[in-house]
């Protein structure tokens, strides 16, 4: 095991204080623990293709990265019109 | 060998900033407060995970791509922020929020 996919076990363990607050957190601190898993998720995924080395793997994590913004300001702006 | 080591440094050190964040996303009161430990997890970590990926691999296409997605992270991060402390004082203001909440 390399310390990158090391490292991606541990960040993913750390996904789940973050969790916690999503579940059991009010509204506006779920957003906060939505977009702190949103980046650990671009992390883990770095991580892991760099760890298996598959070059191919490395474009999710851009997807993802790209996609973090659209559906983090889409969650925030629905919350602060509407919701 | 030192660019082992180097590496593994840069990983530890993501790692701990990841996780004192998660700690603190989960201790603090409020999303005000919990709002402070984005900025570690979405702008320090990944440079370093990248740092780490440059270091191990040099400058190829995998670096690249972790570059890319870096970038894209360094913009979104604080724009994120920026628009969610928005949405948390236009709840506030509808009265939605009480002041346990956002404080």
């Amino acid at each position: 095991m390399t310390g990158f996919v090391l490292a991606a076990i541990v960040m993913l363990a750390a996904v789940v204080p973050c969790s916690v607050v999503l579940v059991r957190g009010k509204v506006m601190e779920a957003v906060v623990a939505y977009e702190v898993i949103s980046s650990i998720a671009v992390m883990v995924l770095i991580l892991l293709a760099q760890g298996f080395q598959r070059p191919a793997l490395f474009e999710l994590p851009v997807l993802l990265a790209v996609l973090l913004l659209g559906s983090g300001l889409v969650f925030v702006r629905i919350l602060e019109r509407w919701l | 060998m030192i660019r082992e080591v180097a590496a593994d440094l840069a990983l530890g050190l993501a790692v701990v900033v990841v996780l004192g964040s998660a700690t603190g996303v989960l201790v603090m009161r409020g999303a005000y407060r919990k709002l402070h430990f984005v900025t570690p997890v979405a702008l320090v970590a990944p440079v370093l995970v990248v740092l780490a990926v440059f270091i191990r691999s040099g400058l190829d296409e995998n670096t690249g791509e972790s570059l890319l997605a870096l970038i894209f992270l360094l913009i979104s991060g604080p724009y994120l922020t920026h628009a969610t402390i928005g949405a948390i004082r236009a709840r506030e203001r509808r009265g939605e929020n009480g002041p346990e909440e956002s404080r």
